[in-house]
This record gives structure tokens, sequence and C-alpha cells, in this order.
């Protein structure tokens, strides 16, 4: 009872999650300047009759009072109806279909090599001194700080103007990922390097780290089995809000390295008052947001033993 | 600088085309072709620097582009520049222009005027198929003219071209007559634009949503694919037959197919055009055309100055404080504009004091009226009544501080030309004014404007013909559009000048439109409502495997139908 309990709050606050971005969405669109009609009829500028404005807005209901919008796009929400993009004059959801891909493999892959980095930094800079630690730290705060857009151009003018080893725009094969991932992984490494070097070296001093020692445990021995999952426990609650964050820097990444992904979508839609499609794409990367906080919770469960403990009693 | 950054260059050097050299003093048409031959190169002619040898077939030929991603390939639907880029190698249209911005035949073969100017008759080619296998005829041309005027297309630049335009019937199947409402002398400039195209029959009677995926032409290549925020592939037409005037070759093109890439990053397109990811590249920023230009670099550059109005800052004249035009005045004589021209776009522009680009013709230049003068400007600031300073050195007026709000659109704006409007805030600092620069996107950017929510602003209008100057400047652009478009924005409305433009776009006589829309120009420079800047110029990069590359006249988009790939 306490665990389906639990998981009502939880699709509660998941349903609440969605609403409030769609809410927030759809009125900040109507701060901003700029006629959704205009963008359906050709972006800004173009000189429409006052005909096909009204046409235009009679179809799409734009002539309505706000709210009644607004409780229309919930309702067609509800049914899972995202409605149809004003600019690209296709369903959201096939424009979301054909653009997902590439975000979530991009955020996948800059993940997993986030992780790896900030890991092998915390456990190497925990176990040189002094020197090592100041160098990762040091490390970590440059990396956390760089902007990606900054950090994109970099890596361009280095490995594909200078080096020639990469391709500067996306290309077909993997080697096309290779700097959009770097360049979303490094700043999240150093973020993440800071918590899971924090959290080591908490770990080496805790009684479980003497005992297992004092059973004669070689150095590695301790670390991989007993310091990292230790170390790794913020890394994994990290990774939710990491999630989103890799979504945000999408929008530039994608942009620079010219791949296609909802983050260009995304952009692309905002500077159209493309409302559908905005709206679209920010409740995708919410749901995705939430199913990773999800995950994450699961995975410091099977983690962290005293957690399932915890939680049986 | 990213120059230094360019790898070793191939085996052998190149000439490359610059624009560095060229003088900008325009006595009217005649400059604004020797321009247009110095500059560009229409139509690939045998002293074409990369014309040299043998044509190889084959290949493919990957684009950049910086412009932006169509929402719908058919330029009849809305109609703006990204269409017209990747377009005009697919569609074709009635007419064409020159280098000296001559109208020329092409999918039409001439056009008959009646004497009224009423009627226009034109003839058409027999011998020209759709890549569908359509073909084009007297019916193609109605059809397609009814299409740009269907309210349902949502056409915004073809219609507005076609307002004169009252109906279009077949005569016999080689014959088109246009019916006016009144006499249009830009009527064949505007049928030459890419966004008045002609499109298969059949084509367009699929619907809008089809339509839109692949318009389908009479050009060299043809739509094939559409990755959307990827790439449009376009395949060669292996009938073509109806190259335009000024190409170096008839029949079909020497490329397999051009790959047409979106990427919106200026210097992550440059770095692909250096690193041999791409081959030809639009939009580059002044320092990559330094760096493209330079001897031995592997790469060329080919400009042109689109037609249309010039970059120029438009002083909005309807409302305060630039409804005084002794304030106009002095701030056009305060605005110290050459040094920074010279220097943040490392002379690769040049000063222009013409409303009209140097590839427009009739362009006129009022170069004394737009000399730097600071003694003149706060005279006649003191004249005006804004005799006070505050603390921090701005003029006041009645407890009003001399500001001018300078919206400026960070989508059409790069980054050298926004510096310049600082340099310009600086040196009208001087004398007083209070210029705030707020940048905007696109849409928040037309609102403003749209509300005349500014004082001073920059906006871009290419069209190939002079009449441009009526669209900007007549009284009746004013009133706005039902969008909220008023393409007047600088808000003038005098009887003589809207008279002068009105005759000028209905005389057909060269001489006399020539002093006519002089004397617009005239007009416009003595009443200090438009600060001229500089060229808008098209700027292609190339690296030198791209063969036969070159511009085509009437909007200054390059044309790969005689384009091949060496080595």
């Amino acid at each position: 009872m306490s665990v389906l309990a639990r998981w009502g709050v939880r699709v509660a606050g998941a349903v609440f999650v969605l609403w409030a971005a769609a809410t927030l969405t759809f009125f900040g669109l109507r701060l901003i300047p700029g006629d959704p009609a205009q963008a359906i009829l050709g972006g800004p500028g173009s000189q429409a009759s006052a005909e096909a404005l009204a046409a235009v807005r009679a179809e799409y209901g734009l002539d309505q009072p706000v709210w009644v919008q607004y409780a229309r796009y919930l309702g067609r929400l509800v049914t899972g109806d995202l409605g149809s993009s004003y600019s690209l004059r296709t369903p959201v959801v096939e424009v979301i279909g054909a653009q997902i891909g590439g975000t979530l493999l991009l955020a996948a892959l800059s993940l997993a090599v986030a992780w790896i980095i900030a890991l092998g930094l915390a456990l190497w800079s925990t176990r040189g001194g002094r020197v090592a630690a100041a160098v990762g730290s040091g490390l970590e705060i440059v990396a956390a700080a760089v902007p990606h857009f900054w950090l994109a151009i970099v890596l361009v003018l280095v490995f594909s103007t200078t080096l020639r080893w990469l391709p500067a725009v996306s290309t077909k094969g993997p080697e096309g990922l290779v700097l959009p991932v770097l360049t979303l992984a490094l700043p999240l490494a150093g973020f993440l390097g800071q918590v899971m070097r924090e959290s080591v070296l908490d770990a080496l001093e805790a009684p479980f780290v003497l005992s297992a020692r004092a059973r004669g445990e070689s150095e590695g021995g301790v670390r991989l089995r007993h310091v990292l999952r230790h170390g790794a426990l913020p890394g994994i609650a990290l990774s939710g809000w990491a999630f989103g964050w890799l979504i945000s820097g999408a929008v530039v990444v994608e942009t620079i390295f010219a791949r296609p992904g909802l983050g260009r979508t995304l952009l692309n839609a905002v500077q159209l008052r493309d409302v559908p499609l905005v709206i679209g794409v920010v409740l995708v990367v919410a749901v995705g947001y939430v199913l990773m906080t999800v995950l994450t919770d699961a995975a410091t469960r099977v983690a962290d033993p005293r957690l399932r403990l915890r939680g049986a009693v | 600088m990213r120059s230094q950054q360019i790898a070793p260059p191939p085996s052998h050097t190149r000439q490359v085309v610059t624009v560095s050299s060229r003088s900008l003093t325009l006595a009217a048409l005649a400059t604004a072709s020797a321009l247009l031959l110095a500059g560009c190169t229409a139509g690939g002619e045998a002293e074409e620097p990369q014309a040299a040898g043998t044509p190889v077939e084959g290949g493919t030929l990957t684009y950049a582009t910086g412009f932006g991603e169509a929402t719908c390939l058919d330029p009849h639907v809305g109609g703006n520049m990204p269409q017209a880029l990747v377009g005009t190698n697919v569609l074709e249209s009635l007419f064409s222009q020159d280098e000296n911005g001559e109208i020329v035949p092409w999918l039409a073969t001439g056009s008959t005027v009646s004497d009224d100017g009423l009627t226009v008759d034109v003839a058409l080619r027999s011998d020209v198929t759709f890549t569908d296998g359509t073909p084009f005829d007297a019916e193609a041309v109605v059809a397609n003219i009814e299409h740009m005027k269907d309210p349902d297309t949502a056409s915004s630049t073809a219609i507005l071209a076609l307002g004169k335009v009252a109906s279009v019937q077949a005569v016999d199947a080689q014959t088109a007559r246009f019916t006016l409402s009144e006499p249009d002398s830009a009527l064949q400039e505007s049928l030459a634009q890419t966004w008045l195209a002609m499109e298969s029959p059949a084509g367009l009677a699929r619907g809008m949503d089809e339509n839109c995926a692949a318009p389908i032409g009479t050009g060299p290549f043809v739509f094939s694919e559409w990755v959307k925020q990827d790439h449009v592939t376009l395949t060669r037409n292996d009938d073509y037959a109806s190259a335009p005037a000024g190409a170096a070759h008839d029949g079909p093109a020497y490329l397999d197919e051009i790959v047409w890439r979106f990427i919106p990053d200026p210097a992550t397109r440059f770095a692909a055009l250096q690193s041999g990811e791409v081959d030809v590249i639009d939009e580059m920023q002044p320092d990559n055309v330094v760096a493209a230009t330079a001897e031995g670099s592997g790469f060329g550059v080919l400009t042109g100055a689109l037609p249309g109005a010039s970059i120029r800052l438009e002083l909005n004249s309807g409302y305060a404080p630039f409804d005084d035009e002794r304030v106009r005045k002095a701030f056009i004589k305060a605005a110290d504009v050459n040094p920074g021209i010279e220097s943040l776009f490392f002379g690769t522009v040049d000063r222009s004091y013409s409303v009209l680009s140097s590839s427009t013709p009739y362009g006129a230049s009022f170069e004394s009226e737009y000399t730097v003068d600071a003694d003149e400007a706060n005279r006649l600031l003191d004249e005006a009544g804004w005799t006070s300073r505050d603390a921090e050195g701005y003029r006041v007026k009645d407890g009003q501080r001399l500001t001018v709000d300078f919206p400026v659109s960070t989508n059409q704006s790069i980054p050298a030309e926004v510096s310049l409007f600082e340099q310009i805030q600086a040196t009208t600092k001087a004398v007083g004014f209070d210029v705030e620069l707020h940048p905007l996107d696109l849409s928040s950017w037309y609102a403003a404007l749209g509300s005349w929510d500014f004082g001073v602003t920059s906006a871009i209008y290419t069209k190939n013909s002079p009449d441009v100057l009526r669209i900007l400047y007549h009284s009746d652009n004013i009133q706005p559009a039902p969008s909220g478009y008023h393409p007047n924005h600088s808000h003038v409305s005098i009887p003589e000048l809207d008279a002068a433009l009105t005759e000028a776009g209905e005389t057909s006589d060269p001489e006399k439109r020539a002093e006519l829309y002089e004397e617009a120009q005239r007009i416009l420079a003595e009443g200090a409502y438009v600060l001229p800047l500089y060229d808008h110029l098209q700027k292609i990069g190339y690296s030198d495997r791209v063969q036969g590359l070159s511009l085509l006249p009437t909007l200054q988009i390059p044309y790969f139908g005689d384009t091949w790939m060496a080595g």
C-alpha cells in the first residue's frame, strides 16, 4: 500500500510537471511580441492580406479569447493530440518523431562520456596526493564554467580546421558525433566530477574502507568494490538534472554543428512563434525529465542497498 | 584571427575575385554595370577566372547556406531568400536580367506592350518541358500566375509584385496575355525573380503540402530529397535545354547532384569549407572573406551587390524627435560612418551614398548630403531647441532627453554591422544624441517596427528593380498591410515624391525613368530621411575544386548549371 501511495504521489507530480510546462509555455509565448498568424503565413514581414490572416486565425482558433484557446489546447493534450506545427505544416508528433532520435543519442552519449571522465578524474585525483587533488579540482571548475558555444568553436578550430581529424559539421558516420558529444560532455563532467570527488573523499575515510584495507584488499580493489559505489551516488542523483541541462545545451550544439534535432527545432519554433511545436518539444523534454528522475531514483536504490532496506521498513 | 589557421594550400594557386578595389562613384546605370562585371561574374563568360579548363562531368557539390531553411520549397508561398537560393537552380522564370540590369528573355522569347501600357503579350518558348513531362505553355503561365495570386497560396513577394496584374489568359499555346490595372514598368523585372518562377501545373495541382516538399520546374536540377534541418538534395535534369542568357553552355548540368546543407553558424560554415566538408558557402563574415581571398588560400570569393535597397539607416520622420528635419540632418551630419566601415569590414565593402544598391539601375549618389560636420550638427540641434545638456552630456528639451530608439534585428545584422551601429551611436553621442540600441529577434523587431516604436532602424529589402523606391518611400506604404508591416519605415509622405515614384513606375521610357528616380532620390537625400551605409553583398566562398560558378544577376544567386568539380 505504501508503495502504491508513493507511486500515486509520483504520477500526480509528473502530471503536475507536464501541466505546468504546457501552461507556462502557452502563456510565455504570448508575452513576447510576434503574431502566430504571421508565422503561418510565411513569417514576420510577409505582406499577407487581411483575408488570409482572418482565414488563418479562424482555422487555428486564434480569433478566440486566450482562455478558450488554452482550454481547447489542454483538451487536445489530454487526448494526446499535440496539433500541427504552424511553420512546418506538419503534425507536431511527426516533427518530434523525426528529430528526437538525434538529440537522445547526443544526450545519452554525452552523459556516458561525462560519467567516464568525471569518475576517472575523481578516482585519479583522490589518489595522488595534494597536487593531483588540486589539478583535478581545477580542471573540474574550469570545465564546468566553459560555455558550450565557446567550447564548440574552439574544438572545431583545433580538431577540424587545424588538425583535420574530425568533421566540423555533423555527418552520417560516428565521427560527426565526437565534437558535439565532447562539447556537451566536458562541462557536465566538470559538474559531476566536483560532487563525485567530494563523495569519494568521504568514502575513503569511512570505516568500511578501513576494514576492507585491514582485510588486505588492494588499493584498486578498495576503490572499485567499495569507493566507486559511493562516488557514483551523487552522480546518479545529478543525472536526472543533467538530462534537462543536456537538452538545453543541445540547442547550442545542434545549431553550431548543424545537427538535426529537438534543440534546433525548438530554437526555430520559438523564433517563428510556432506555439504548438514549442509546447510539443517542451512537453517531450518534460516527460524525458520525469522519466530520468524515476530512473535515477531506481538506479540509486540499486547502487545503495541501505535505501532498499529503509524502503522495506 | 582564424585566417591564420588555414591549412596549406593545394598544389596550384588560383586567381580570386575581389571587390575591395572597386570604385563606388555611382553615375547611375553605367557604374552599376561596370561594378557588376568586376564584382560578380554573370553567366560564366570566357574571362571568368574560374572557368578555365575542360568541364568534368559528374560529382556531387555540397553547398552550405547560412540563410536558413525554407519552411516550403515553393517560392510562390511566402517568398524569401532561403527559397530563392535553393530554388534558383530548379525553377526558371519567364525573364532574366543581364549584368547591366537589362531584362532578357528566358522561358519567354519576348514581350509586346500595348500603347496604353495595359496589355502585355508574353511570347513563350515552345521547346521546354517541366521535369515531370508537363509541357511549358501559355496555360502553364496562367496556372502559375493564378497560383501566386490565390490567397490560399499565402504568397507575399509574388503577390506584391503582381499588384498591377488584373488577369492573365492564354491567347494561344505560345502567348500569355497579362491584363494590367495600370501600366507597370517593373513587370518584366518582377517576373525575372525566382519568387515568380514557373512551376509545373500538374505539380501545383498536387496541393500545397506536396508542392512545398518538391516543386517541379524546368531548371538544370530537380528537387529529389529533403531531410528537414539537415539537407535538400538536387539531382541533375538530364533533359535540360533552357539555360539563361549569359550561361557558359546550354544543355544538362555537369554535376550529378548538389547537396544543400543548412549550417546556421558562420564560424562552423567557414570551418566546414576549410576542412573540405563543403564546397561552397554563403553569408561569409568579413574576416573570412579576407582569409579566403588571400593568395594561395585555396579558396575564392564571389561577391555581388544584392539588388534593391542598400544597407541604410531609416529615420522615422513620423514621430519625435526625427519629425524635425533639423534633428534628422543633425543626426546624419554627426554620424561618422566611413572609419567604421573601413575597420570593421576589413575592406570587403565600400561606403554607399545611394539608397539603391549598386546593382540596381537608376541609383543616384548624393555624397555631399552625407559629409560629416559636427559643428553643423550642433548648430542644427541648437536651432531646433535642444539647447541644454544633462549630466551625461545628452541634449535635453522641455525635460526630455534626445533619445533615439534603435531596434536591431539580430537575425539580419551581422556582428560587424552591429559594431558599425555602435560606432554611429558613439559619434552621434558627441553632439548629444542618446541612441539606444535594442537587439531583438526577428519577430520582436518586426513588432517594434509595426508599432512605429523606433527612432531609427536598418531594414533590408531585395528587389531587382528601382521600383523598390516606391515600395519603401511612397506614402501609401505608411499604411500598414493587414499583417502590420509597413515598408515605408521612414514615414516619408511628400506629394512630389509620391508623384515621381508613381510616374516612374508607369513609364517605360528609360530617360524619363532615370530623371524621375533621380528626383525621388534627391528628395530623400535632401530631406535627411535615410543614411545609406553600404551595399548588401552576397558573399559566396568556394573551394578551388569548384569551377565555373557564377551569380545570376537577377538576385545575385549562385548558378550551378555551368559548374563542375575539378580533381
